[in-house]
């Protein structure tokens, strides 16, 4: 059942707060039914983002359309905008089925109707049996369920999520987010996601963006920004454990810095920064290795492994089957060689941080 | 144990006027001088002279109406006020605006009010007094509201304006039913400020028939004769409804006065 509602035009968004720019100069297109999701540290701008965009607040500069139409200067309630809350935002002292009508009885939906809708709203979250009750007497994560349901029930134009899973533990984060994806594509209708959590972001998202200061560090598939991470900031916020980070120099096809060589197929470079993922390091037990064991965490199949080189603490993850394969499990003090798989390595200006190739 | 002790100390001397207003109001007119805590034979004359002496029925009817129509003018304008002031930035500072103009002496408004009010018409009438004393108490109950409305979470405000309410139909249908407890605990505060309220009534209401009961009690004192017995049973009169409300609603009153005061 797709129906398009259009794409989300965000156009040169600027925020300033005390003479600090929050989102600086901003340009961002959501394409039509896609969901986007914005990443980052706290203070990136990625929530204010979202309220300009619902109309929540004022942009200082910059445009934001929804469908070819500018928005810019509209109130909230004009928009036709869905909006997800971090802290769900029910009505205390309206019951479930009228939480969910609540935004159809404002827009002038008769009653009768409005009912239906949104018992077919609550059905598809999952929360029929509570229309009844009341905010207070739910789960945080029924209460967000309800919140998702209030805004599917009227097909708005672009829905909006800030930082919806945030409140919720760990289990139910996993549960709901893919069903968020899942009803999001069913609908077809375009959508913003904030969240702080990359491996969230990651896991929903059409297009990802990560922001840092208010700026665009980079936009693209998850995959995109994981193979490819346009420099050091994406590096180091996407993917876990983090991509290890090296300063040094290359000459001649290798890496040195800070007391470890690593092959790194790339120009000669008087100061880079070598990233590599910490499934691309390569890591063996061997009594003249360059590199002690420090730390030991098993993940299930897979181990991770901090391990000192050099003046370094890098981290590898190697596969239970590997670890199988050496005999022993590593202890922290084992001695072990340290490498990296030269076809893996990503290269970044030493100065700005930004890929080389 | 030892801060019970003193909790009911201090409940008992601030019982101790009432208890003394009782035992005076209970004792005929001839015991009424001899000084002693607990009346020697027990009346009820005093209730009943009292009607003949003073205007009681009229005077208490007056009170209740201006107190009860002054509370809900106060209420009716504080909400949307305190609504403002606890969610728009410059809110703060008007409330503190608001508030100070709560601490000026009334007295120093009698004269202007006098002559608004006689220039109105509304002079010896209780219409008069519930103006004046509902628009003195819309920064008390302001304040007060203003602490239940910070307590509303502001995404509650944001999810109605993005469900298509305008900031007015906010504050109808998704704020004011939230701020029930403190529209409650304002409407009794003001109410009480009004019911007490001597100064205004004593300048503004001087006829007969707009008397409130603050003032008539006052009227005994200029008697050459002074009913003591009598003056202590209108005040029981006027007390007693009062103090009933107070109990049956201490629940809204003390939170009402605890939230304003730490939100």
């Amino acid at each position: 059942m797709s129906s398009p509602t259009g794409a989300v035009e965000i156009a040169g968004l600027t925020k300033t707060y005390d003479d600090h720019a929050v989102v600086d100069d901003l340009t961002l297109t959501l394409p039509d039914g896609s969901l986007t999701v914005l990443v980052g540290p706290s203070g990136c701008g990625k929530s204010t983002t979202l309220r300009i965009v619902a109309g929540l607040e004022r942009a200082d500069g910059g445009t934001v359309s929804i469908g070819g139409r500018d928005v810019t200067a509209e109130s909230p309630r004009t928009r036709d905008v869905a909006m997800v809350f971090q802290n769900y935002a029910l009505y205390p002292h309206l019951s479930v089925a009228a939480n969910i009508a609540f935004p159809l009885r404002n827009n002038g939906v008769a009653k009768d109707e409005a009912t239906r809708r949104a018992r077919e709203a609550a059905d598809r979250v999952g929360i029929t049996a509570l229309l009844d009750r009341k905010p207070r007497q739910l789960s945080g994560g029924q209460q967000q369920r309800v919140a998702i349901a209030r805004a599917l029930v009227r097909t708005p134009k672009v829905f909006l999520f800030d930082e919806p899973l945030s409140n919720l533990d760990a289990k139910l984060r996993v549960e709901l987010r893919s069903e968020i994806r899942r009803l999001q594509q069913d609908s077809g209708i375009t959508a913003l996601y904030v969240t702080h959590d990359q491996e969230e972001a990651m896991t929903i998202a059409d297009q990802l963006v990560v922001l840092d200061a208010g700026t665009i560090a980079q936009v693209g598939t998850p995959e995109e920004l994981y193979r490819r991470p346009a420099n050091t900031f994406v590096a180091a916020f996407i993917g876990s454990p983090s991509m290890n980070l090296l300063d040094g120099t290359v000459r001649d096809g290798t890496f040195e810095g800070d007391g470890v060589r690593f092959a790194a197929p790339g120009a000669d470079a008087a100061a880079v920064t070598l990233g590599v993922r910490p499934e691309d390091m390569l890591v063996a037990p061997s009594e003249h290795g360059n590199g002690t064991v420090e730390i030991v965490e098993l993940l299930g199949p897979r181990y991770v492994l901090i391990v000192t080189a050099g003046a370094h603490r890098l981290t590898a993850v190697v596969e239970a089957a590997t670890v199988a394969g050496w005999g022993r499990t590593p202890a922290p003090g084992d001695a072990v060689t340290v490498d990296v798989r030269p076809d893996r390595v990503h290269l970044f200006d030493g100065t700005s941080g930004r890929r080389l190739t | 144990m030892k801060a019970r002790v003193v909790l009911v100390g201090a409940v008992a001397v601030a019982l101790l006027p009432i208890a003394y207003l009782l035992s005076l109001a209970l004792r005929p007119a001839g015991e009424v001088l001899n000084s002693s805590l607990l009346p020697d034979t027990v009346s009820f004359d005093n209730f009943v002279k009292v009607f003949d002496t003073i205007e009681l029925g009229t005077m208490l009817t007056n009170s209740w109406v201006s107190a009860v129509g002054a509370a809900v003018l106060a209420v009716v304008i504080a909400t949307p006020a305190a609504y403002f002031t606890a969610r728009h930035v410059r809110g703060e500072r008007l409330l503190t605006v608001l508030l100070a103009s709560y601490c000026a002496p009334p007295i120093v408004a009698i004269i202007p009010l006098f002559f608004l009010l006689r220039y109105a018409g509304l002079t010896n009438g209780v219409a008069g007094l519930i103006l004046v004393n509902g628009i003195a108490g819309v920064p008390v109950a302001a304040w007060l509201l203003d602490g239940f409305v910070r307590r509303i979470p502001v995404e509650i405000d944001e999810a109605a304006a993005i469900d298509g309410l305008s900031v007015v139909a906010t504050l109808r249908k998704v704020v004011i039913p939230l701020l029930w407890p403190g529209i409650v605990a304002a409407l009794l505060v003001t109410f009480f400020l009004s019911y007490n309220d001597f100064l205004f009534a004593v300048y503004l209401a001087v006829t007969k028939e707009s008397q409130t009961l603050t003032v008539g009690l006052s009227l005994f004192q200029g008697d050459r004769n002074v009913q003591f017995g009598q003056q202590a049973a209108a005040g029981l009169l006027g007390v007693a409804p009062v103090y009933v409300l107070a109990l049956a609603a201490q629940r809204y009153l003390v939170g009402g006065l605890t939230t304003g005061a730490t939100k």
